[in-house]
């Protein structure tokens, strides 16, 4: 009886370790962006762990460097960040911090996605501090391109198939529905913008360009008078005139900037339509996939 | 025409190797502070450090690089004032290789910022305000505790953020070692947590405690804590933030002849931020703790408001109200300062 009472403790431990071991083969990914995030967890599903280090309400310019974000990163197998500088000003701590070698800059365990999507505005000859914040490599709000989201989950998917052989059909084929799913859609979101007959908006920040590439909108008028730097009153009498001129329709007001200074546009411009608008995952309520993303942004152009 | 197209190819394959060589040039910044001050109690001659009227407080230059796959390096030149003179001296504020490659630990070599609190390890420029607290100036000197040594810091595998650091370091520091024996070696230990309480708020409490032997044959000691609130909300963080940081240092300098030879004090100051550029902030100081009649007593008030056009450049003014026990005038000050950095994008803190 006991010696059948031992086999039986041997193999409630033996089984016990198996799904501990299983449960810790699974690839933990840590990434930048809430973005990110979510397009990682379309390619991964069930077969990683992932978690974003930004939330989808902050200015991803400016995390701060929590140490507790350190504690995340020494534990991950995979860390996704855009790159392009956008996270120049608190990544390097916390890759510093988290003591971790697999996800150091040039390992397997560490990728860029933003270089590798044919980033827009990319500075050619000189470039100064005296321009405001500019990013020399190239706008870094890559994801907010569908199509970029789609090569970006390509991306994503050929290195956790490096980095998890096993799964890499799984990996590939998620990746690959992911990238179809987003060529089909913005068709739909093409023809959409295209009958709401908006050709023309105005931003807070240079957030918006690749939604703005992507649907064929113009964007002849920032509210910053140059990256990074607040509006001033001066420049907002240069958008009000622009507006003007040029009849656009919408200012769309990235959501963790101050919304309230469009108010002296709308007061001046009563035509003109005014929308804060999430531009990340979690950036507002409802909006947890990429395709709720893109589908709040598409309604705020369209008016709804 | 050969010859034309052979030349361009070189010409060409020259920018490449030049464009190439350039991709392994370190970061470099230099960022400066210029002063202006007016004080009861601040020299008119302008050989000292800090004088009444303008001044530049400090250069500093830094480079920053990986070495290779498994070290980065960083050099810090600071180029200020020479107090006794007008002129300005160079001096390697901190230069010192660390380890990337080991897992779970950091290792670092070379001359730096020790561990000690969380004051003592700020660049000038980072100081929340125009000067360091009086209890850090009193026991670590205008330099603080910066010296040649070794330091191993380890992340503790924990729910929360918990590292490890132990230092070992040259005994120069003039005002807490000055050993004369260079062979003598000091040693450093700091316990540092940090909890998020919130998604939105965080509180950070250290401990740390340096030890070696000083220029009177006897052991200096500092013991040091530091607790620290910090919350930004996920939602509306560009434009609000409050922090509220507490540090208390207690030293202990035997052999040293005078009523300071153990002293003890504390900083505690707030920070609100109430605009995308803007913020204020007070601080309270208190030397004399543990309470001693032999000690000239000291509390001090500052308030400062600060704005940042960019993160880049930013100007301050502060005041300092200043009440020594014993002496029958208080002192007042009234200091501008202005912060810029060129170069290389600053990595942040937090």
């Amino acid at each position: 009886m006991n010696k059948t009472k031992s086999i039986s403790l041997v193999v409630l431990i033996l089984t016990a370790l198996t799904f501990s071991n299983a449960a810790q083969a699974k690839l933990n990914v840590v990434t930048t962006l809430t973005d990110l995030r979510s397009i990682t967890s379309e390619v991964g599903k069930d077969l990683i762990t992932v978690e974003s280090i930004a939330k989808g309400t902050q200015d991803p310019h400016f995390i701060e460097a929590k140490p507790s974000f350190m504690l995340k990163m020494s534990k991950a197998d995979l860390v996704i960040s855009i790159g392009l500088d956008l996270e120049i000003g608190w990544l390097p701590s916390i890759l510093q911090g988290a003591r971790n070698p697999k996800i150091a800059v040039g390992q397997p365990g560490n990728l860029e996605v933003g270089p590798m999507v044919e980033p827009l505005e990319v500075v050619k000859g000189n470039i100064s501090r005296s321009e405001g914040d500019v990013h020399p490599f190239g706008n870094p709000h890559v994801t907010l391109d569908p199509i970029r989201a789609g090569q970006i989950a390509v991306i994503i998917g050929k290195r956790l198939a490096e980095l998890d052989a096993e799964h890499a059909t799984q990996y590939q084929a998620n990746a690959s529905a992911f990238d179809t799913r987003m060529k089909e859609k913005t068709k739909l979101w093409q023809a959409r913008v295209e009958k709401s007959g908006v050709k023309k908006a105005v931003s807070y920040h240079k957030t918006l360009t690749y939604f703005f590439s992507r649907f064929n909108i113009e964007n002849p008028a920032i509210l910053e008078p140059k990256p990074g730097i607040p509006p001033t009153s001066g420049h907002i009498i240069d958008v009000i005139k622009i507006i003007k001129d040029q009849k656009i329709p919408v200012i769309l007001v990235e959501n963790y900037f101050d919304p309230t200074v469009t108010n002296k546009i709308k007061s001046d411009v009563p035509s003109v339509r005014s929308a804060t608008v999430a531009v990340a995952i979690d950036g507002a309520p409802k909006i947890d996939k990429m395709d709720d993303l893109y589908e709040a942004l598409i309604k705020s152009v369209e008016g709804k | 025409m050969k010859s034309l197209i052979f030349g361009m190819t070189l010409f060409s394959l020259g920018l490449t190797a030049q464009a190439q060589t350039k991709a392994f040039n370190p970061d470099i910044s230099v960022n400066f502070l210029g002063l202006f001050e007016r004080g009861t109690n601040i020299s008119n001659d302008r050989t000292q450090v800090p004088h009444n009227g303008f001044s530049l407080q400090e250069a500093e230059v830094q480079f920053l690089s990986d070495v290779d796959p498994y070290l980065k390096a960083s050099a810090l030149l600071s180029v200020s004032q020479n107090p006794g003179t007008t002129d300005f001296g160079i001096s390697p504020e901190e230069v010192f290789l660390e380890s990337t490659s080991i897992p779970n630990i950091t290792l670092k070599a070379g001359k730096f910022k020790m561990a000690l609190g969380k004051h003592n390890q700020l660049h000038t420029h980072a100081f929340p305000f125009i000067d360091a607290p009086l209890i850090h100036q009193a026991l670590l000197g205008d330099e603080g505790l910066n010296d040649a040594g070794i330091s191993a810091s380890v992340l503790i595998p924990a729910h929360w953020y918990s590292e490890m650091i132990v230092q070992g370091f040259s005994l120069s520091n003039d005002t807490l070692y000055k050993s004369t024996n260079s062979g003598s070696i000091g040693g450093l230990a700091h316990f540092k947590n940090l909890f998020d309480l919130t998604d939105d708020l965080t509180l950070e409490f250290g401990a740390s405690g340096t030890e070696g032997n000083n220029q009177w044959g006897k052991t200096s000691s500092v013991f040091g804590s530091d607790l620290t609130f910090k919350w930004r909300p996920a939602e509306g963080g560009k434009y609000k933030a409050f922090i509220w940081s507490t540090e208390y240092l207690n030293g202990n300098r035997p052999g040293m002849s005078t009523d300071t030879a153990h002293l003890g004090g504390l900083a505690t100051w707030i920070q609100y931020q109430f605009a995308e550029r803007w913020w204020a902030e007070g601080r309270y100081e208190f030397v004399g703790l543990p309470y001693s009649s032999e000690i000239p007593l000291q509390n001090k008030q500052s308030a400062l408001l600060a704005f940042f056009p960019s993160e880049f450049s930013g100007f301050r003014i502060q005041y300092d109200h200043l009440m020594t026990a014993g002496k029958a005038v208080q002192d007042h000050a009234i200091a501008f300062q202005y912060n810029v950095t060129i170069g290389a994008h600053p990595a942040h803190a937090y």
